[in-house]
């Protein structure tokens, strides 16, 4: 990995967040990953990349780390990130076709961003709102009691 | 308001009083449910509450509390006012003026936002069943309290329980109390909380971790995010408890990140905390030291796992170890760790209060205290909802869940999540704790608790589980990575009806090996969803790979449309309705007749299990298909014109019995150009259309009509002809044979009495009617043994032939009653009395003449094995109803006489004919079987579709294709979404009054009009076309 990288890349972020973890160390690993995520938007390579050296921690457990958890991506999301549930409730209220009918609206695969950078679609193992079923989130607004016929509406709200 | 450090025992008792003192003032308070119900407009209500309070300068003496789940999730937002302790749901902040000013103002209920039981409102939490029967100890401040107000807590008594234990209690003391109390673990595996304890206690080391798993990963369970959001306070004191008891100075709180509002209110709880002395370096003046961090999951289910977790903390891989050795000796980093669940801390405050004796008086021998269950899936009261060990499924999704809605029938309670099993319903009056579970396929597990009802398919259930810990699984052990791919590649060709019966044991076998060769919980439990169902819905596996169907038209891989694939005969439903919606009824008619050639009795009287299938349901109703089909026959214009030249030649094709089956059988073959010759006992054609079906429901002259269009393609028909041995008609020349002869004879009741005078069984009643002879009535009192729609039939004909007073007496309750539902009404409408719970005991008679009928009255005991209650007479409780007429309709049996011969087919030990249920062959060459002599009484639309099996089977023994009029490709109109959003509920069939029905056999239904039958029609999501 070239340096390069790294210079387009702001810094500033990364430092703030490991100033304000006293020792850190490899235990802290999963928190970093989020703070820097959180400010970063995902993991950018060369981010990850001075994390290891300011750590000492190495980046071949860093990269085995953040491509573990489904909530870490290594690639920019869209401006709005759906989540929809998969969990039991969901699946039996048809949930499925939830999923179905957002693939369709949006021509993109769960894990995936639309080329115009406005959607990224995830599934969520359970959003622990069963009583919503079928349920999805956009950003941080919850919708339940869904049917396939109010995604696109649902979906169009977010510019 | 700022307090000072609590530094004993004394202080926060001071705090607490001094803060209720302060509480006296308030007049009101207006609590909100501000967790769940945030996502339905909570913030909003609370919003104009304020606002509203203010303005009527009512805002010093009236609080509103935002609180955490209140529990009846079903109705979100909720609100709940104290001290009325009254219950709305559904609350929008337009509803808020009017609460003020009735409930507040004037300590009146408002009935309009009340929760309704038995279409009654019911405003009083203490009367709503949903709590009525609950017992809400570990959720008792959940709702009742500002999550995010420690004075709140306090007040309820919060943590004053720690500091008194931290005070007066030696650490051994404390895990003996909690052993006594028998707590068991509430994340899962149950495993005696005390004994956890004491091994961490034991083990050597300075350093000791404290972990409260809040990764609450199981899909369906929501109950320790409810507690953490709701109730954050007591999680922190049960884990101060803990840390002291086991010697712990640091611990964490693993959250699921998904959980944002739960991360919010622990944080804010522990800095509340901290600052009042609780948490820190000397907790409350007792010299204890202990702190919590709180660390959030990154989204990885296997980090339920104790040891997974572990390593997630340290920043690896969320990968298992082996254990030994356990986290209480070897933990985070390596020191002794004690992890317990959320709902296992928040229920230490309760054992160390009201100590292990009283603690464990409720629950069952081996599981004590009480358990949340997170309530969802196809129930009417989702929720959160609390309940003593030992109480039974039914308790849980019947009385306080509600039941199911849109009155389907209950499958199966999925419980314990991917770990756990699917209970049936055989099981509803168990008691349920972490054995019985366990017994019966299932585990505890968190406590999610997923309700499943008619329209959910098994295999799919299996296979969504089992998708969903294959790609949860981390990796390291092969038999999970790899065993479950290769069951999911199993249960795939399952549910596209392209595997073997063989592949079922293969499942077994792999499962076994995935179990035992598993490192950690999520490998060794990963096969449960599969083996519970494998188990207890077996036959759902084997329909899926032998007759190509899924009952529950779910399986995409199978079904087109779920209506079309839920018709036993297979007619193309969306393409008929969408003729239909266009006024082109002749064509839509034909698509039927493609697949069953009575459209005008089907439209009548079919059991339409299409409807029960129609996804429009999911949005509000489903299609009236039944009406429309009859709108169709009622008004096509070329009615009569046969959709074939008619069979010539020979008849190479006996059919016994001119019932739908048999008639259906030789339609088909006429269609396929086979010529055949039907049998028929009785003088006129139709079975039990003609004898057992009573003309107010199907007239003569449209049954006659339909039958003469079959019998226009070419079908020979011989009435009067009972064919005394099947295999006769074979050594005449015939090819093959199908017999379809029904069941004829009504099942006889072996009570006292039962051979006076007087007692007349229904089908005979039936058949005498229909044929001209029926039994004068007139000034009688007549007595229906049975709930089925013989029986109702039955009385409601007695109704028309003048009786005086006609009782149905049923030994279950009405729910129960097989009938249809709109029959029954009807009977009631027409004076028909209906007597439930009562279990015929004998019939008294006369100088050998029906006089009375004595029956016992009962109560619904245990499931049976289809989860309906059993009826359990009581004794004593005789009760008679004098009658002139006992009429038994309690089943009929089949009727195989011509097949009870030498060389004839085998039966089976129900009486029934022996078939392969693929092709209708019996055990005799060339005799083939089908309808209700097969099935038992079943319905018209069964019997249509057995006369279309037998009719390819026979077209494949002679030689043929099998083939059938291909029936796809007439309509792709789909209507737009702009039709179906505005679309009206559910179209209504007009009746005829009931001053009318009672004088006479006149067809009661009359069917949609013109603008009813297309709009209906228009509302078809044509779920076919979908890609």
């Amino acid at each position: 990995m070239s340096n390069s990288d790294t210079a387009s890349l702001d810094t500033k972020p990364l430092d703030g967040i490991l100033a304000s973890m006293p020792e850190v160390g490899p235990n802290d690993l999963v928190p970093i990953l989020q703070q820097v995520q959180k400010a970063y938007g995902y993991l950018p390579k060369a981010i990850l990349m001075t994390v290891s050296d300011r750590t000492g921690i190495s980046a071949s457990r860093i990269y085995g780390v953040a491509t573990f958890y489904e909530q870490f991506h290594l690639v920019p999301h869209g401006r709005h990130t759906i989540r929809c549930c998969r969990g039991t409730a969901c699946h039996v209220k048809g949930g499925h076709n939830i999923i179905k009918a957002i693939r369709q609206n949006l021509g993109i695969e769960p894990n995936e961003t639309t080329e115009d950078m406005r959607y990224t679609f995830e599934t969520v193992a359970c959003l622990g709102t069963c009583f919503l079923a079928p349920v999805m989130m956009v950003n941080n607004d919850y919708y339940g009691h869904l049917n396939p016929r109010k995604i696109k509406s649902i979906l169009e709200r977010y510019t | 308001m700022s307090h000072k450090k609590i530094t004993s025992l004394q202080d926060i008792e001071k705090l607490r009083q001094q803060l209720l003192s302060r509480q006296q003032s308030c007049k009101a308070k207006v609590l909100v449910c501000m967790t769940g119900c945030r996502a339905l407009g909570a913030q909003d209500v609370c919003t104009e509450f304020r606002r509203q309070l203010k303005r009527l300068s009512l805002d010093e003496q009236v609080i509103v509390v935002e609180t955490g789940c209140i529990g009846m999730c079903a109705r979100a937002p909720v609100v709940l006012i104290e001290p009325h302790e009254y219950l709305y749901g559904g609350v929008t902040p337009e509803d808020v003026e009017e609460i003020i000013s009735t409930t507040i103002q004037k300590s009146k209920p408002l009935n309009r936002l009340a929760v309704t039981q038995d279409d009654k409102p019911v405003v009083k939490v203490s009367d709503i069943d949903f709590y009525k029967r609950q017992d809400r100890k570990v959720l008792e401040n959940c709702g009742r309290i500002d999550p995010r107000s420690i004075e709140n807590a306090i007040e309820r008594g919060g943590y004053v329980t720690a500091i008194r234990t931290l005070t007066e209690k030696k650490p051994q003391q404390i895990i003996d109390e909690v052993t006594d109390s028998g707590l068991r673990g509430r994340g899962g595996a149950g495993f005696p909380t005390g004994v956890k304890w004491n091994f961490a206690r034991k083990s050597t080391g300075e350093e000791k971790y404290l972990i409260c798993n809040a990764d609450e990963g199981d899909p369906g369970a929501f109950m320790d995010r409810a507690l953490l959001e709701g109730d954050p306070h007591r999680v922190i004191e049960g884990m101060i408890i803990a840390a002291y008891a086991i010697g712990a100075g640091h611990g964490f709180i693993y959250v699921r990140a998904e959980y944002p509002i739960a991360v919010e209110h622990i944080n804010i709880a522990l800095e509340q905390a901290r600052a009042l002395g609780l948490l820190g370096d000397n907790i409350a003046g007792t010299g204890f030291g202990f702190d919590i961090e709180v660390r959030m999951g990154a989204g990885a289910f296997v980090c339920g796992e104790e040891t997974a977790l572990i390593a997630s903390l340290e920043g690896k891989r969320g990968m298992p170890t082996t254990r030994p050795p356990f986290p209480a000796v070897k933990g985070y980093q390596g020191k002794p760790t004690n992890i317990n669940n959320v709902e296992t801390f928040a229920n230490v405050p309760i054992v160390l209060k009201d100590g292990a004796k009283n603690y464990s008086k409720i629950g069952t021998a081996k599981s004590k205290g009480t358990k949340i269950f997170a309530l969802a899936g196809k129930v009417n009261n989702t929720g959160l909802v609390e309940v003593p060990m030992g109480t039974t499924l039914r308790e849980i999704i019947f009385d306080i869940g509600g039941g199911i809605p849109k009155g389907r029938k209950f499958k199966a309670a999925q419980m314990g999540g991917p770990s756990g099993g699917c209970i049936p319903a055989k099981y509803l009056d168990r008691g349920i704790d972490y054995d019985s579970v366990q017994q019966i396929g299932a585990i505890m597990g968190s406590g999610g608790l997923i309700v499943m009802d008619e329209n959910t398919c098994m295999v799919d259930i299996a296979r969504y589980f089992l998708e969903f810990v294959q790609a949860e699984s981390c990796g390291k052990c092969t038999p999970c990575r790899v065993g479950t791919k290769k069951m999911l590649t199993i249960l795939d060709a399952i549910s596209r009806g392209q595997a073997k019966l063989e592949d079922l044991d293969q499942l077994e076998l792999l499962a076994e090996h995935i179990k035992k060769g598993s490192l950690c919980g999520l490998g060794q439990t990963a096969p449960n969803p599969v083996l519970s169902t494998l188990r207890h819905f077996r036959d759902e596996y084997e329909e899926h790979i032998v007759l190509k169907t899924c009952r529950a038209a779910v399986c995409e891989g199978l079904v087109r449309a779920p209506c079309q694939h839920a018709c036993p005969a297979g007619v193309n439903v969306p393409e008929y309705l969408a003729l239909a919606a266009e006024g082109r009824l002749t064509e839509a008619a034909n698509i039927i007749r493609r697949r069953n050639p009575f459209v005008s009795v089907c439209g009548r009287v079919c059991d339409h299990p299409c409807e029960q299938r129609c996804r429009r349901s999911e949005i509000d109703q489903p299609l009236a298909i039944r009406a429309l089909k009859r709108y169709i026959a009622d008004y096509m214009d070329d009615y009569d014109s046969p959709m074939a030249r008619p069979a010539q030649g020979q008849a190479e094709v006996a059919i016994i019995g001119s019932g739908p089956a048999g008639l259906s059988c030789a339609y088909f073959l006429a269609l396929i150009q086979r010529p055949s010759v039907v049998f028929e006992a009785e003088p006129i054609p139709g079975g039990m259309l003609t004898l057992g079906i009573p003309e107010f429901r199907l007239p003569k002259d449209i049954l006659k009509k339909e039958i003469d269009f079959i019998l226009s393609h070419g079908v020979k028909l011989r009435t009067d002809s009972r064919i005394g041995d099947a295999t006769d008609l074979l050594r005449s020349g015939f090819k093959a044979v199908f017999v379809a002869t029904g069941g004829q004879r009504g099942k006889s009741i072996d009570i006292e009495g039962i051979d006076l005078r007087g007692v007349i069984d229904a089908l005979e009643f039936l058949r005498d009617r229909a044929l001209g002879k029926g039994l004068d009535c007139r000034g009688k009192r007549i007595v229906v043994l049975g709930g089925g729609n013989a029986a109702v039939d039955v009385a409601r004909s007695a109704v028309r032939l003048g009786a005086d007073e006609i009782t149905i007496l049923y030994r279950r309750t009405r729910q129960e009653m097989p009938a249809y539902e709109e029959e029954i009404e009807g009977a009631l409408e027409e004076g028909v009395n209906l007597v439930t719970l009562g279990v015929p005991k004998r019939v008294i008679g006369k100088d050998r003449t029906v006089s009375a009928i004595e029956f016992l009255r009962a109560e619904l005991g245990q499931a049976d094995a289809d989860g309906r209650r059993r009826p359990v007479p009581i004794e004593g409780s005789e009760t008679t109803i004098q009658c002139d007429i006992v009429i038994p309709a309690i089943g009929q049996i089949a009727s195989t006489e011509s097949l009870n011969v030498e060389g004839g087919p085998e039966l089976t030990k129900w009486g029934t004919v022996k078939v392969d249920p693929v092709r209708l062959n019996t055990t005799v060459d060339s005799i083939f079987s089908g309808g209700d002599c097969v099935t038992g009484p079943a319905s018209v639309i069964g019997a249509i579709a057995a006369g279309q099996k037998a009719a390819v089977s026979i077209d494949k023994m002679l030689g043929g294709s099998g083939n059938l009029p291909h029936d796809v490709g007439f309509s792709f109109t789909k209507p737009d979404e702009e039709t179906l959003a505005q679309s009206p509920p559910r179209a209504e069939e007009k009746i005829i009054p009931l001053e009318k029905r009672k004088r006479g056999f006149a067809e009661v239904v009359l069917g949609l009009d013109r603008e009813q039958a297309l709009t209906e029609a228009g509302r078809c999501l044509r779920c076919d076309l979908e890609e």
